[in-house]
């Protein structure tokens, strides 16, 4: 088994019609024993961004601590908020630094820049970016999630709609995962603001 | 000799740190530059004096882009600008390197202030003998900023160091108005440059560079304003306008 | 993924050469079971390794009026595990005078692969057929003949794909109010069968070419085929 796999995730970013979203499910595990079912993956950058950060948890709480201090010394410094795609390049700038000691993350950016476009976009463990004007997934129920997205996601989903589309995605994902799941979080991200709702699944 | 000139890391008892005034001197013997804010750009010019006649003039560079949408001049001395030139680029590639854009212009000049304030304090060195004039374009819109060997900095609608600053900004305190479009903008440089200007003003005497922001239906895609330096050939028809 | 090296002992020639008698060639079978139909679905991509072999090379058997077997992983062996299924039911024929029901069929399917348990066929068949009361009856298998009877089923490279958008849309998982027991029309199956194949061949590299629908109802089996794309 893969470090990767060590604590199990799955996160997915989808676009919608002037709004994204990015979804994770909470386990925590350590191979197949379950720890902690309500674990932070998805985290805040700004107002209108989120980094989802599927992976090995030591890594994904270290590097979710670096991004707030590079987010906050942009913000000082440049006396701006960080658009997603600049917070994207400096995700990607992170992981590559450590080129031949990586952090075991393939983190997933999503969000609105300031024309209220959205953003949405993966990256391997390397800091590859990979952008996608649809979907990117992430995590160990990444092949699930693949099967899941490219079935039901459909181009300019008003935000409701890409809620529900999220959510079922990610569920029937972890569902089939032994080591995501156990609970999720949904983050739409819109103009007006971020509506973010916790989903209740199988705990099995 | 004064006691209080010798170091830099020793102030004189009336609160001076004489070596940067004598660095500021070094500026005011240094060929005029001026930079002028339009509406939508940026012009900065300086004169290329020459000790000789016998100087391969077209070889002069007396003005250099640090990236894409940024470009400096100078007043004072060639060799340490070279040196913050090299300092600038790199900074800028840096910044690129991490955000995969440019840097604003503000990020940039305080970037470079700060390694010239590190030369008024550091052992072993001297301030740089240069006054920069900062042109670029970023999200803010045209910005025009001014370094001195200091470290201190300050943004200008329209300025000019070296020799010849004092009337130069006079001038342009008369000449200038924010609606200015470029083009105009790069007439009054010139003429600035050409009240001061010892002898024949000509493509050869004068350096120009400009940058001007994206028309808004450009704006949306990857094209990115560029700084440029005007060919001896454009300068000419600018020169022959004027006269 | 699964691949051909979980279940293969492999042999050692030169030291560092590793030899399997197990390659798996790719490809997806999946089976949606109604009130009065079943449905067989499957690519017709045969690879090994980066390699197609194949754009046209089915792997869905018809066994008789009433029965369809699909299957993934080794095609030699599939197709073996195939003859010999058709070989028993042909004995069975002979012996009882009569076709041998779903059920059984099924159950001789099970049979057949544990019996050889210390050498399996590196096959993973969902046997479709309708059961003695006219209703359709699908069985998943593992490779040693554990079997289930499901409503839905789905195994080969896209397996991972596939699945958990059929437990979202044949079994209805996470859909709340919707009745779990309710089985799809034979319109919505085959709707979601093509659903499910397009999506699988845009993301595994394993699937595609052309999809081949067979559904068995009371008339016998009726096949389609469908375009998937070739790349």
């Amino acid at each position: 088994m893969s470090i990767m796999q060590y604590n199990g995730s799955a996160v997915v970013a989808m676009v919608g019609k002037n709004c994204v979203a990015i979804a994770a499910d909470k386990r925590l595990g350590q191979r197949a024993l379950t720890v902690d079912m309500d674990f932070q993956k998805v985290f805040p950058v700004t107002d209108r961004t989120y980094v989802g950060l599927p992976g090995l948890a030591t890594d994904v709480k270290t590097l979710s601590d670096r991004f707030r201090m590079r987010v906050n010394l942009y913000r000082h410094r440049e006396e701006r908020v960080i658009e997603p795609e600049t917070f994207a390049n400096m995700v990607s700038q992170i992981m590559y630094e450590r080129r031949f000691g990586p952090y075991f993350v393939e983190p997933v950016v999503a969000g609105l820049d300031k024309k209220n476009k959205p953003f949405i976009c993966g990256m391997d463990l390397l800091g590859c970016l990979n952008y996608a004007n649809d979907f990117v997934v992430s995590g160990t129920a990444s092949d699930n999630l693949f099967g899941m997205c490219e079935s039901l996601w459909e181009p300019d989903l008003e935000p409701e709609e890409l809620f529900e589309t999220i959510s079922q995605c990610l569920l029937n994902a972890v569902d089939r995962d032994a080591v995501s799941g156990w609970g999720a979080v949904v983050h739409i991200i819109t103009p007006d603001g971020v509506i973010t709702r916790d989903l209740k699944c199988r705990m099995d | 000799m004064d006691r209080y000139s010798f170091s830099l890391t020793t102030f004189a008892p009336n609160g001076k740190l004489l070596q940067i005034e004598h660095a500021l001197a070094a500026v005011g013997n240094g060929s005029t530059s001026v930079g002028i804010k339009a509406a939508n750009g940026v012009v900065v010019a300086t004169e290329k004096k020459t000790g000789s006649s016998l100087i391969d003039v077209s070889s002069l560079e007396h003005m250099a882009m640090v990236c894409n949408s940024i470009g400096m001049v100078y007043s004072g001395m060639g060799p340490d600008f070279r040196v913050l030139v090299s300092s600038a680029r790199k900074m800028a590639q840096r910044y690129i390197q991490t955000y995969k854009e440019d840097p604003p212009v503000r990020i940039l000049v305080k970037e470079l202030a700060s390694i010239m304030q590190e030369f008024t304090q550091s052992g072993g060195v001297r301030p740089f003998g240069v006054s920069l004039l900062l042109a670029g374009v970023d999200d803010r819109g045209p910005n025009l900023y001014q370094v001195d060997p200091s470290g201190s900095y300050f943004p200008w609608k329209a300025t000019a160091i070296g020799k010849n600053m004092i009337n130069s900004k006079t001038f342009l305190e008369k000449r200038f108005n924010s609606d200015m479009e470029l083009e105009d903008a790069v007439h009054t440089a010139i003429l600035t440059l050409k009240e001061g200007i010892e002898g024949q003003m000509t493509e050869e005497s004068i350096d120009i560079g400009v940058i001007s922001t994206l028309p808004a239906a450009q704006s949306d895609g990857k094209a990115q304003p560029t700084f440029k330096r005007l060919s001896p050939a454009e300068i000419r028809d600018y020169l022959s306008n004027i006269a | 993924m699964r691949t051909a090296t979980a279940v293969a002992a492999p042999i050692e020639a030169h030291g560092h050469n590793h030899w399997s008698p197990y390659v798996d060639n790719g490809g997806t079978t999946l089976a949606i079971a109604g009130e009065d139909y079943v449905l067989v679905a499957s690519d017709t991509r045969q690879s090994d390794g980066y390699a197609i072999n194949s754009r046209y090379e089915p792997k869905a058997f018809v066994l008789s009026n009433n029965a369809v077997l699909g299957t993934s992983g080794c095609v030699a062996d599939a197709k073996r595990l195939c003859e010999v299924l058709e070989q028993r039911a042909q004995l069975y024929q002979h012996k009882h005078d009569r076709q041998i029901s779903t059920p059984a069929l099924a159950r001789l399917l099970s049979n057949t692969m544990y019996n050889r348990r210390m050498l399996p066929y590196y096959v993973f068949p969902v046997l479709a057929g309708l059961d003695s009361e006219g209703r359709g009856a699908a069985y998943a298998y593992d490779a040693i003949g554990s079997m289930e009877r499901v409503t839905n089923s789905c195994f080969g490279s896209a397996e991972t794909l596939i699945q958990p958008f059929l437990d979202n849309q044949v079994a209805r998982n996470n859909q709340r109010g919707a009745d779990p027991e309710r089985l799809l029309t034979r319109q919505e199956a085959l709707k979601i069968a093509i659903d499910a194949f397009t999506s699988a061949t845009e993301r595994d590299i394993y699937t595609g070419d052309y999809l081949e629908i067979f559904i068995i109802d009371a008339a016998g089996v009726h096949k389609e085929t469908r375009e998937l794309k070739h790349d």
